[in-house]
């Protein structure tokens, strides 16, 4: 008799799992993201099942590529029309690019139309807006600090600059004391544009900045102000005295930032994302660090107190045949519950309100967030905020600035001529 | 009748699914490339606009096009020097006798090693390798007090081509001594015999013997080494990506980098259709040649 039922029960249960599974046709959403690194899988992989198992009717098929190759990859999948349902985006001209073309699902119902909005700030929401309509959600706000070795400063008599000035300054002193100042790695010369970004927008007004690069400014006067020569000049200026390391256009980020955390180096440029890549035991991190932003430039037409930096986020392809799903993924990954967990195991910082607190934030990365809400706005990150082709002709110039083989008036010239075709060409 | 009919058209038969995989993934792709190129557009905004031939007009403007096609020039030059003629005289010396059987086996080996190597790791390796300050070559260059002939070899406009292409010379010269080594083994020996009993000294054989027995394979050879220097991609993008400055920028990486970077893929499928029509003017050299024969 108990056997029976027991057996009745394990039939039953079964029969109720067999029928569930018809009842509710599988879904399967396709999600891409650039955050392979175990350290950011150890939070994508767990919140990818814990998803699954409160929504058993979605399946999500992760998928996951580096930076750099993530910008030819998504390209690839949206010429193939393979475009995955949820995408990571940059914001600025890399996710207008989606919105502008129709690749991108207009999110601005569901965002506004509820209280999904209590989620984010504001601020991190308008870069990835593009004519009035929301088209991504932001999961980690991201901006550039100078990172400074402690000892290294403090044995050469540096404190933090508070000029521009100053900064070059201590760059002269520490290279007499045989430093080399600032590891720098420009292969890959998105880390130039970095540099070139922040000086544009220290040298360059903003409103002239912003209409250059969407493209907007009048054909004439485009690209025409002489902060962006002056920010090329600087840029050039800081090589040839001597403040990067040798063979930059050599060497990786990873490669340069190796060297600056073995305590080679007394600075470098860094995210504050890269925060968690200072571990306690590396030589820099026994040395002790800070960071300050780059130093205001007396006399730049720009705004000082931008700081260059974007939210990254996530958007939903236009195509997608399960947009539902889709937002409920998203709205998901952008509580403050999931949020807490990504700041905690990535030790990267989210955009989500409530989500970095001392309980699973370095001291560090709670500075930056300060740094960032004490800003007066962001900078986007150059190469993702200008037309993809205009900024390939200021890379490359990049490369060749610190070769000395080419002059920040040719670059400027060559840069204004392609956004001006490109300009022609979007009918602006 | 029937029996005869069937044999006429066996081969056919034969050669249709090879034929129709050709078509449906060569053929028409390459035909459908060109009319790609006669469009502006780009893999995220999927509308075609006609243009016509400005593509290539755009292109034939492009400094970094012709940057691009001079460094293939440069690539297929120097995989000649070496993969052809440095490896053709390896060969003969390795298979002449003046070394024993072991070291020629060790020797063989050791060449042929890098080329079974993937190319990224390649690439990678020789990245370190090259590394100003901490790479293996300014390291010699330091200790032996030779720190004037350092460079930043990957990092200045005027070294990263040579070296980009010399690492493709260590990797796949090996490859040509072992594929030569075999053809001049199949060289009858009473040749040989013949002209050292004429009194003919090694150097003597080798272009009486050895370059003429081995003309076919060379010419092969040298068409799939020119073949490889304008279709090269790889070891270009995992070392330098074209840069810096587009210094190192061969027709491949012009076309990627304009198509999933650039957004221009019209302009990136004329260059494509420049690639197949210098590949396929290279293929009718070779056919020509070898219908001399």
């Amino acid at each position: 008799m108990k056997y029976s039922r027991l057996a009745g029960l394990l039939i039953g249960t079964a029969a109720a799992f067999g029928f569930s599974g018809a009842a509710f046709a599988e879904v399967t959403l396709s999600f891409l993201h650039k955050w392979p690194e175990p350290e950011n899988m150890a939070y994508f992989e767990p919140a990818v099942a814990e998803f699954e198992a409160a929504n058993p009717d979605i399946k999500i098929k992760m998928e996951a590529v580096a930076d750099e190759p993530y910008k030819d990859k998504i390209r690839v999948l949206m010429g193939s029309n393979e475009v995955p349902d949820v995408f990571f985006s940059w914001s600025g001209e890399f996710g207008k690019n989606f919105s502008r073309n129709g690749r991108a699902l207009d999110i601005t119902d569901a965002v506004y139309g509820g209280d999904w909005k209590a989620s984010f700030p504001e601020a991190a929401l308008e870069p990835f807006k593009y004519e009035g309509k929301l088209y991504g959600v932001p999961i980690n706000v991201d901006a550039k600090f100078m990172l400074y070795n402690k000892k290294l400063f403090a044995d050469n008599g540096i404190g933090v600059p508070a000029t521009y000035e100053d900064f070059v300054a201590a760059c002269h002193k520490l290279k007499d004391a045989g430093i080399e100042p600032i590891a720098f790695g420009n292969q890959y010369p998105w880390a130039a544009s970095h540099y070139i970004g922040e000086l544009n927008a220290k040298l360059v007004p903003n409103e002239v900045r912003l209409d250059d690069y969407n493209l907007t400014s009048p054909a004439d006067t485009l690209y025409t102000h002489p902060g962006y020569t002056q920010a090329l000049a600087d840029f050039q200026k800081l090589n040839d005295d001597g403040c990067f390391n040798r063979g930059s256009n050599a060497l990786t980020h990873s490669i340069a930032r190796g060297s600056f955390l073995a305590g080679r180096n007394a600075m470098m440029y860094m995210e504050l994302v890269e925060f968690n890549q200072v571990t306690a035991d590396s030589q820099l991190g026994q040395d002790g660090w800070g960071f300050f932003p780059l130093p205001p430039i007396s006399g730049g037409a720009g705004d000082p107190g931008l700081l260059t930096g974007a939210p990254d986020g996530f958007m939903i392809s236009a195509a997608t045949e399960h947009p539902d799903e889709a937002i409920r993924f998203l709205k998901f990954l952008t509580s403050a519950e999931q949020a807490q967990k990504y700041v905690k195991i990535t030790g990267m910082t989210s955009s989500v309100n409530g989500s970095v607190t001392p309980d699973n934030a370095s001291e560090q990365a709670i500075e930056g967030l300060k740094a960032i809400d004490a800003a007066s706005g962001l900078a986007l990150w150059l190469d993702t905020d200008m037309d993809a082709r205009s900024t390939e002709v200021l890379l490359a110039g990049s490369q060749a600035l610190l070769n000395g083989t080419d002059t920040p008036d040719a670059i400027m010239a060559r840069v204004r001529e392609t956004a001006l075709a490109v300009q022609k060409e979007r009918g602006n | 009748m029937k029996a005869s009919l069937l044999s006429r058209y066996a081969p056919y038969l034969f050669l249709f699914p090879s034929l129709l995989l050709l078509v449906a993934f060569v053929y028409a792709p390459a035909l459908e490339n060109m009319v790609y190129s006669l469009f502006s557009w780009s893999s995220v905004r999927t509308e075609q606009r006609f243009v016509g031939l400005d593509n290539y007009r755009e292109l034939f403007a492009n400094p970094v096009f012709w940057r691009a096609l001079v460094n293939n020039v440069l690539y297929a030059v120097i995989s000649i020097m070496f993969q052809v003629i440095v490896a053709l005289v390896i060969a003969a010396v390795l298979v002449g006798g003046i070394i024993g059987p072991r070291q020629r086996t060790l020797f063989r080996t050791a060449f042929f090693l890098p080329s079974i190597l993937p190319v990224t790791v390649v690439g990678l390796l020789w990245q370190l390798i090259y590394q100003p300050t901490i790479g293996l070559i300014d390291q010699v260059l330091y200790s032996t007090g030779l720190q004037g002939l350092s460079h930043v070899w990957l990092g200045e406009e005027a070294t990263v081509m040579i070296s980009v292409i010399m690492v493709s010379q260590w990797q796949w010269t090996g490859y040509m001594i072992v594929l030569f080594m075999v053809s001049i083994q199949a060289i009858p020996d009473d040749l040989y015999e013949a002209l050292k009993m004429e009194g003919a000294n090694r150097i003597q054989q080798f272009f009486h013997i050895t370059v003429p027995g081995v003309r076919e394979s060379t010419l092969i050879l040298a068409i799939i080494t020119i073949f490889g220097a304008f279709k090269v991609f790889d070891i270009v993008w995992v070392m330098t990506a074209g840069g810096p400055n587009n210094a190192s920028e061969v027709l491949g990486t012009h076309m990627y980098r304009s198509a999933f970077r650039n957004d221009v893929s019209g302009y990136a499928a004329a260059v494509a259709t420049v690639i197949f029509l210098i590949t396929l003017a290279i293929g009718a050299v070779q056919i020509r040649l070898q219908r001399q024969d």
